[in-house]
């Protein structure tokens, strides 16, 4: 049935919200529950009921390194892409086809600007765990006769590690290596490691979770003396770092459009043409995107990541001076109020928009369950399914209590120094009151040694 | 699309619907941002002398203009129900 639109006049300064009855259940069923008919709006404070939880109103978004918010200039260059010029960029023998072509290479040609690369270097993907999946096992098993040692770190995203598995489970040798109290990865360690048979180095350019920047200059330049290929995961480092994929000599880098307000559910491979990196497809089909990735290229998110990458390039030093900015008033604030406040990972080698802080004393999941205005992201495991604290965490040597109180803030393009304040206020309250109530904390403040204390055994 | 050199009262109304334009939208982050960053780009390109540049600052202006126009209406089109947290007022 269809909806009544009303079409209202832009006339005047104010423009009148549309309200159209939505087609589709699911976006109702998605929707947190409504305001009840019986209250009016004025006197109930928290509309929002959601597992338990009530609050006033959308929380402050402070979790860039999940996801971010997809730019408007982005929806914009996509938007055309839904409604009328829907074709598939791989027909051939129709104007719809056609245009939906030179939109795809239109945006290869965006991305492609925004590394320093060809576009015939550029492969559409689902996402950075497709791609990521492509350059683990794609190289090692097209060269799987000569080829047979990975070399990565402790550090990695979840899917790089978990193809390392994979390839070990087939008989190839991998190698983590570890990294320092900083989060940085020794690179005489890495020298060492790498061997005539190793066929690929995977070092991710900036962590997820803690947001430290690793040398990838120079990692780039060792395996180019030891001529090995390179792999950076460039997810969190594509807009917000500068990447030359010839100055740093990568050989293949995964991109993620979510992570640079682009749309979800698209990505980028980059494969170095000179000298060649071949790799054996993980998607089999129909030969597009030159046999690396079959599958028709879905036309408007690939518009989207172009239009984002294009977006990125131009905003980056305005929205990297803004995020600094940011990062050291939140962080300023915070540590202004409370003591035993640590920062996770180097302080010096960082991208200002994540911020990762261990709480000393303090409880991480009351913690979180406290912060229920702001969303943010816990270090811990604890708010998934198993209680063990982040491996990243672990890797870095930080210890069992300080990774369960671990809490990452992510800044981003549109984070307001209003929000900055009142996450700054409402964690402070938070971890003053929890900390009022910890005994630890008591002794603590009365002088004593809680590592020396010998518990009593009942 | 290069056009003419525009007026001091040109670019003054390409800055105002900027400003009007971004007040009109109904997410807080996108507002503010939105406003901020006409205020920015303004402030920065004021030293513009070069008659090319100025003009290619303006047409670039005017095609944000009409970018944000048409992301107005979709914003508003599918504002959620609750607000944001920043716009609700704390008693």
């Amino acid at each position: 049935m269809a909806a009544k639109l009303v079409v209202a006049r832009l006339a005047g300064p104010r423009l009148f919200p549309l309200r159209l009855l939505p087609f589709s259940t699911a976006a109702v069923a998605a929707d947190p529950a409504p305001i009840p008919h019986n209250s009016s709006a004025a006197d109930d404070p928290d509309p929002v009921t959601v597992k338990g939880v009530k609050i006033s109103g959308r929380p402050l978004y402070l979790d860039m390194q999940a996801t971010t918010p997809v730019d408007p200039r982005v929806l914009d260059a996509m938007l055309p892409f839904y409604l009328s010029r829907y074709g598939n960029p791989h027909s051939r023998t129709h104007l719809y086809g056609w245009e939906s072509e030179a939109a795809v290479e239109a945006a290869r040609a965006q991305v492609a600007a925004a590394i320093n690369a060809s576009p015939k270097e550029v492969f559409f993907t689902s996402g950075a765990t497709e791609s990521n999946n492509i350059s683990v096992k794609g190289v090692m098993h097209f060269y799987r006769d000569k080829k047979r040692h990975v070399v990565t770190t402790q550090t990695e995203h979840k899917c790089v590690l978990d193809s390392c598995r994979h390839l070990q489970q087939e008989g190839f040798e991998v190698t983590y290596l570890p990294v320092g109290k900083d989060g940085i990865l020794d690179l005489d360690r890495l020298a060492d490691s790498i061997r005539p048979d190793t066929g690929l180095v995977s070092v991710m350019a900036v962590n997820n979770e803690i947001g430290v920047v690793q040398p990838i200059e120079e990692i780039g330049r060792i395996c180019l003396e030891k001529g090995v290929f390179f792999h950076t995961d460039a997810a969190q480092a594509l807009g917000k770092i500068p990447i030359d994929v010839d100055k740093v000599n990568i050989s293949l880098m995964s991109l993620s459009g979510h992570k640079i307000y682009g749309p979800k559910g698209v990505g980028a491979l980059y494969l170095r043409r000179r000298p060649r990196v071949r790799v054996e497809p993980q998607m089999n089909g129909g030969g597009q995107e030159r046999g690396i990735r079959s599958g028709t290229v879905p036309t408007p998110l690939v518009v989207g990541m172009g239009a984002a990458c294009e977006l990125s390039m131009r905003e980056m030093e305005y929205d990297g001076r803004r995020i600094a900015a940011l990062q050291e008033r939140l962080l300023n604030g915070i540590r202004a109020k409370l003591d035993g406040v640590v920062v996770n990972g180097s302080v010096e080698r960082r991208y200002a928009g994540n911020l990762n802080l261990s709480f000393a004393y303090v409880e991480g999941e009351s913690l979180l369950m406290g912060l229920k205005e702001v969303a943010v992201s816990s270090g811990s495991a604890c708010t998934s399914a198993s209680l063990e604290p982040s491996y990243v965490l672990r890797a870095l040597g930080v210890e069992e209590d300080m990774a369960h109180t671990s809490i990452r803030f992510g800044i981003g393009r549109f984070t307001t120094e209003a929000e900055i304040d009142r996450a700054v206020e409402l964690t402070v309250k938070q971890v003053k009151k929890l900390r009022e109530m910890s005994p630890l904390y008591e002794m603590v403040k009365e002088g004593i040694d809680i590592k020396n204390i010998q518990w009593a055994q009942h | 699309m290069s056009g003419a050199v525009p007026s001091r009262a040109e670019v003054l109304s390409l800055f105002r619907s900027l400003l009007r334009t971004a007040a009109r939208f109904t997410d807080y982050n996108i507002r503010e941002y939105a406003r901020r960053r006409a205020i920015d780009g303004f402030r920065q390109r004021r030293g513009l002398s070069d008659p090319s540049s100025v003009a290619a600052a303006f047409s670039d202006g005017k095609s944000q203009l009409e970018i944000a126009r048409r992301q107005a209406v979709v914003y508003s089109v599918y504002a959620p129900r609750v607000k944001s947290v920043m716009e609700v007022k704390t008693v």
